[in-house]
């Protein structure tokens, strides 16, 4: 039980629960089914980036470049949705894949060879993939009545009454949990971030991990860039501005620490599912616009000082007492 | 012959970390590689492990020729070390560090946790050690941490197993532990390289041994031939070979005593004096306490127990800035990290504990700066171009003088040095020495810290010699031969 309680991941799910409950006595109406499958419809894009987010944090790096690779992916296969409407939709999620994938490659080549500090290339693309937009688009939106209807109809799927989002959402937390759990490459991120000498020592290739973190991160960003479009059913330079913050404050409030080598999935989801929360609960309980930002602020800044107390390690051992 | 080591070199920067050396480790043997700090055993170690190439000389596996020119390779070849700094991996549980690189996977190339940590399960029973397998390692006792790391070896199929410095910091009841696992392991047709410093082990677990000394082999035999006496002659003998400049000084009356200093697991009953103009060492295995001890006297650690005297007065301090107003000054071994900003200029570098005298209503008076810088410079002789250069583009020398002129800029009574001369060339070495027999002439105190012998008999008045935590003995220089005091750090009496 104690080993349960001071489990990072079941404080924060604690945390979600006692949340819910005291939204719900404020607005009732906030607690119905149909309001919370909206919450976690409106979460999983958010979901999915914060579990491409966490690989690249493992290694000890970070991807401030997803939100303009999620727009410029997305920008990319609207402009062309206008000019061929008759392409299947899976053509445009295949695409936006791959441009997000290129996109994240060249991130990791810029760190892995280049030896680019990951903070300067991914700010550095940050702003060089959101000018591109303004290049390809002129500026320009895309509007809802200038997709095709296949486009737009694959987001409004629905099954057992939860979204194609949340269920897109489901799947990639599966895959991602085996990819970190159960496969050599998962292990090896963690030992890489967790003390990188060692993992010399053992042979594992850095560069070759920073590359495929950084694909991981991309390739989803990408998704993100085709599901985002659809979802709002349009394409602006201005879509998910700032977003690649409130991803890597989800991963940080989910325990996943910056220092590298540590953290879980399920945290990583529990962390984006408390931020999904807060962004729509504070509307709901009236609280005013102008409080809103400072509270989500403070809300983190409370979630990264419980993680930091609890990460205090132990002195070395000279003389044994006995 | 299991492994062969002929006529290895490796030189640092122009130092000499091994000459020549022949290591030859038998089949289903447990060779001991002996030696004082410095003398080689590390590097001969790394350069097995594929993390350092030697300059000259091969290294024969069974009697075939190998290039180790990566960890990796090290591994397939079946060499595995227990390093005694960590390569562990604290985050993850004992059955992921054990499996760590060499993931078991199942048909379809998910990995295989089930059989791992059966498998562990089994290996850690087969070893009798109470550990489970899914323990993280940041919750593992350092005894437990080296089973883990023996398992390790065994699970990648080491034929060699390095082990550096095993019981350095186990209690009886564990080392008695693994002294079984490794007579177990030279059952399974094993060999391994046992670096140690406690010779009565040695003696009781060894097959053969070598002695290396200043990067030099100096005697390679079966154990039996031998005896701990001649092992520590063979350690420790050899002449002073480098000139002290020490100064002739009176020493004078007791201005600084340490009263049962206690801090839980680092240091216990901790009582010294030290008097004016004299230079008094602090002599230990490196881990034996003596670092920890000087850092809870500068207060940038707390000790549970004991107080300070000085000048006849109990004095307090609470954090490293009590101490320099009190005059006493800490120069840190890791200088590179604690003692200097390698980014910043040499003059502001020399500059940096005296802000306060050195400017007027906060603000810097540069005149006062560069006076002081210069006659530091003059005093200390460091070599600098300009006195806007990066201190990082110094020498390691001359890093160290700005380092020591820092500190002298506080007019220190006190100075404690840890490791004064570790990782430069002899000719700045003699410089530091030089340096220190001048300011005992001043009327300054100091205290040493050092694992070079010559340099303790050659420098200081008066020896402390530690063992785990522990003073075994304060002894006079002049009365005390390096025999005694090599024994007394290796817990031998």
């Amino acid at each position: 039980m104690k080993k349960f309680l001071t489990n990072r991941d079941f404080i924060l799910f604690a945390i979600i629960m006692i949340g819910l409950v005291a939204v719900g006595f404020a607005n009732p109406l906030f607690v119905t089914p149909s309001s919370i499958s909206d919450v976690l419809t409106d979460t999983s894009i958010l979901i999915i980036l914060a579990l491409s987010q966490m690989i690249v944090i493992l290694i000890r790096a970070i991807d401030l470049s997803v939100a303009s690779n999620l727009a410029l992916s997305g920008m990319l296969i609207s402009l062309l949705s206008t000019v061929h409407p008759e392409l299947p939709v899976y053509y445009f999620i295949a695409l936006s894949c791959v441009i997000g994938t290129v996109l994240g490659v060249l991130n990791g080549v810029s760190i892995a060879i280049l030896k680019v500090p990951f903070i300067v290339t991914t700010l550095g693309t940050l702003s060089i993939y959101r000018g591109l937009i303004y290049f390809v688009s002129d500026g320009k939106q895309v509007y809802s009545n200038e997709f095709s209807k296949d486009f737009l109809a694959l987001i409004h799927y629905k099954f057992l009454s939860l979204s194609f989002l949340f269920w897109l959402a489901v799947a990639v937390f599966i895959i991602i949990y085996i990819l970190l759990n159960h496969t050599r490459f998962g292990r090896n991120l963690y030992s890489l971030g967790g003390n990188p000498d060692a993992a010399k020592y053992i042979g594992i290739n850095e560069n070759k991990y920073i590359i495929l973190a950084y694909s991981i991160s991309g390739f989803f960003a990408g998704l993100c860039g085709y599901l985002w479009v659809a979802r709002y059913s349009v394409a602006s330079t201005q879509i998910a501005i700032g977003f690649e913050l409130t991803v890597i404050s989800a991963c940080v409030v989910g325990g996943i620490s910056v220092m590298g080598g540590v953290g879980t999935v399920l945290g990583c989801v529990l962390g984006a599912l408390l931020i999904g929360l807060i962004r729509n609960a504070l509307p709901a309980v009236d609280i005013s616009q102008f409080w809103q930002l400072a509270i989500s602020g403070a809300i983190i800044l409370i979630a990264i000082i419980i993680n930091t107390k609890t990460e205090q390690r132990k002195e070395k051992t000279i003389m044994v007492e006995n | 012959m299991k492994l062969e080591l002929k006529n290895i070199s490796k030189n640092f920067h122009g130092v000499k970390a091994l000459q020549n050396v022949d290591f030859q480790l038998k089949d289903n043997s447990i060779h001991a590689l002996l030696g004082e700090n410095g003398a080689g055993k590390s590097t001969l170690v790394k350069i097995l492990c594929g993390v350092y190439q030697p300059d000259s000389g091969s290294i024969h596996l069974n009697n075939q020729e190998q290039t180790i020119s990566d960890p990796a390779i090290s591994l397939s070849l079946g060499i595995s070390a227990i390093h005694q700094e960590s390569v562990m991996f604290d985050e993850l549980t004992v059955t992921e560090n054990i499996f760590i690189g060499n993931h078991l996977t199942k048909s379809n190339r998910l990995i295989d946790w089930t059989l791992m940590e059966s498998k562990t399960k089994q290996l850690l029973e087969e070893l009798e050690a109470n550990i489970e397998p899914n323990e993280k390692i940041k919750d593992l006792s350092i005894a437990q941490r080296h089973i883990v790391q023996i398992s390790r070896s065994l699970i990648h199929d080491a034929d060699i197993v390095i082990m550096d410095e095993p019981t350095a910091s186990l209690s009886q009841k564990e080392i008695n532990e693994l002294y079984t696992i490794i007579r177990n392991l030279k059952k399974q047709n094993k060999s391994i390289i046992f670096i140690s410093h406690k010779l009565d082990e040695v003696m009781e677990v060894c097959d053969d041994f070598t002695v290396l000394r200043d990067g030099e082999l100096i005697k390679s035999d079966i154990i039996t031939n031998t005896d701990k006496d001649q092992l520590i002659t063979h350690m420790a003998g050899r002449e002073v070979n480098q000139i002290f400049p020490k100064n002739n000084v009176t020493i004078e009356n007791e201005i600084f005593q340490v009263r049962d200093f206690y801090k839980k697991t680092q240091f216990k009953d901790i009582n010294f004096n030290l008097r004016k103009k004299e230079i008094l060492g602090f002599y230990g295995l490196v881990g034996s306490g003596r670092t920890e001890i000087m850092k809870s006297i500068f207060g940038i650690t707390k000790p549970d127990e004991g107080d300070i005297h000085f000048k006849d007065q109990k004095i307090n301090i609470a954090k490293p800035s009590d101490a320099i107003n009190q005059g006493i000054v800490y120069l840190s071994e890791e200088r590179q990290q604690l003692g200097m900003t390698g980014l910043m200029s040499v003059k502001d570098n020399i500059n940096m504990a005296i802000m306060e005298r050195n400017s007027q209503f906060y603000i810097m008076d540069t005149l006062k700066e560069i006076k002081n810088a210069s006659a530091m410079q003059e005093k200390l002789n460091i070599k600098v171009s300009y006195w806007s250069q990066l201190t990082q583009s110094l020498s390691g020398g001359n890093q160290q003088k700005t380092v020591i002129a820092k500190w002298l800029s506080t007019k220190p009574e006190v100075l404690i040095l840890d490791e004064p001369t570790k990782g430069i060339d002899v000719r700045s070495k003699s410089a530091v020495h030089e340096f220190m027999g001048e300011l005992v002439g001043e009327g300054m105190s100091i205290i040493m810290i050092s694992s070079e012998l010559p340099e303790i008999l050659g420098m200081c008045d008066r020896v402390v010699v530690m063992y785990k935590g522990l003073i075994k003995e304060i002894l006079n220089v002049k009365n005390a031969s390096s025999e005694q005091i090599v024994k007394l750090a290796s817990g031998e009496s």
